[in-house]
């Protein structure tokens, strides 16, 4: 299924530039695995990199490191051809995560470890995630979630299940791009539940974000 | 493309140990790279190879360089991202991207690997990349074309200067954009807005017919 919702460009040439905070560049990076309308953007936004590394102005390299170079070219001749890793991209398996969520989370869904933090509401936390929170999530189906903003930038990417709010209906492969303006209020779908992975870049903000949005509904 | 059609002569060792006086020659075009890569890739000629290391490891070396990247750190990522280069030479394809950005990326992908220190980032980048080039493997009658970066360049400058600013920063200083927003005390939503009017319009240069 090809996703209907895409990252914002902004965040597109933050990733390209290397200066996307972790915890947005994993979902980032679940979400291109599964959408290539934005591989296809991120692949302009490398040349805006390659363009601005090339325009640098520059010396000569040194001669020792120039020789350097040719001696390691020298080893490479005598180590024999090198294997390219062959492997193929796997087939898709609907129990498999994006690739980008496996150092943090597993690889399989139907594995994962649930800890419930309020009535039809559970979630596993990333642990060591630096400059920011990253986070699945796990929502009953029909849930209504209070009305709310956020701080910061925040990221969320579907898994399975679906969602709708004032910015449309978001299933599997999309991601939510929004930034401390945007006021919303999901309500799962029918049916599954919603499983989403998402990150911020504002853990304090977006703790009470949590706290704020299941507070009035759940009473913790 | 036919690759042995442009290929000089294989270079004997002896004539590449010169000094190299084309570091700095902005006349090289794409075709130019596209004609040395293709003799790496083919006949593994070293003398193409140093030309492509004559001009970008010193760019690559201050890439780095600005990002904080210390002095010998920097020199052996370059060194690492040119040897990629050498050993996977076979998948540059000019008709998806110019040489300047195939290094671009590894040298990104190197810095957040060793220097920022995400090891989860390189194994994720492969799979983009094996995505990125079975997708292309699929296109049926793929036009003989070679990625042109002039008016991409040419966009670059045109930037109005704050815009200008904001891509730098982002780009050649790996800033956020919370940081950027907090050292030009520019709201998120400005910052965010003008690098995406940015993207556009040097997307737009690279729209036009190659």
């Amino acid at each position: 299924m090809k996703p209907n919702h895409h990252l914002d460009d902004a965040t597109l040439l933050s990733y390209s530039a290397g200066a996307l905070p972790t915890a947005l560049a994993v979902v980032a990076s679940s979400h291109l695995e599964r959408c290539k309308t934005c591989r296809e953007q991120l692949r302009d936004a490398d040349q805006i990199g390659g363009a601005l590394m090339q325009q640098q102005r520059v010396g000569t390299p040194a001669p020792v490191a120039r020789a350097a170079m040719l001696a390691l070219l020298e080893d490479e001749q005598q180590g024999g051809p090198v294997t390219l890793s062959t492997d193929m991209v796997e087939e898709r398996d609907p129990d498999r995560l994006p690739g980008a969520l496996h150092p943090w989370f597993g690889n399989s869904m139907r594995a994962l470890q649930w800890r419930r933090v309020a009535p039809g509401v559970q979630r596993i936390l990333a642990k060591d995630v630096r400059g920011g929170d990253l986070m699945l999530l796990r929502i009953a189906p029909g849930s209504k979630l209070p009305l709310h903003s956020h701080g910061g930038n925040e990221l969320t990417m579907i898994l399975d299940g679906a969602y709708d709010d004032l910015l449309g209906h978001f299933g599997p492969g999309d991601v939510a791009d929004l930034d401390g303006e945007t006021l919303h209020q999901p309500v799962t779908s029918p049916g599954v539940p919603c499983i989403c992975v998402a990150a911020t870049d504002a853990p304090l903000v977006f703790s009470g974000w949590l706290a704020r949005t299941l507070q009035p509904l759940f009473g913790f | 493309m036919n690759p042995d059609k442009q290929i000089a002569q294989v270079t004997p060792l002896r004539g590449i140990l010169s000094v190299p006086n084309a570091a700095n020659d902005t006349a090289l075009d794409a075709q130019y790279w596209s004609t040395q890569m293709a003799a790496v890739s083919v006949h593994r000629d070293r003398a193409s190879f140093m030309c492509v290391y004559d001009y970008f490891a010193p760019r690559l070396q201050r890439y780095l360089r600005n990002m904080h990247v210390p002095e010998s750190m920097a020199d052996e990522l370059v060194q690492e991202a040119l040897l990629i280069l050498w050993r996977k030479a076979d998948t540059f394809d000019p008709a998806r991207a110019s040489l300047a950005t195939w290094l671009y990326r590894v040298a990104r992908n190197l810095y957040i690997d060793h220097v920022r220190k995400e090891p989860h980032w390189l194994p994720v980048q492969e799979g983009l990349d094996r995505l990125d080039r079975a997708e292309s493997d699929r296109r049926d009658s793929q036009p003989e074309s070679i990625f042109d970066q002039d008016l991409l360049r040419q966009a670059i400058d045109h930037l109005p200067p704050m815009q200008a600013k904001l891509v730098r920063m982002s780009y050649l200083e790996s800033k956020t954009h919370s940081e950027i927003s907090r050292e030009l005390d520019m709201p998120l939503g400005s910052v965010k807005s003008s690098l995406r009017r940015s993207f556009a319009k040097l997307q737009g240069s690279m729209g036009a017919p190659r």
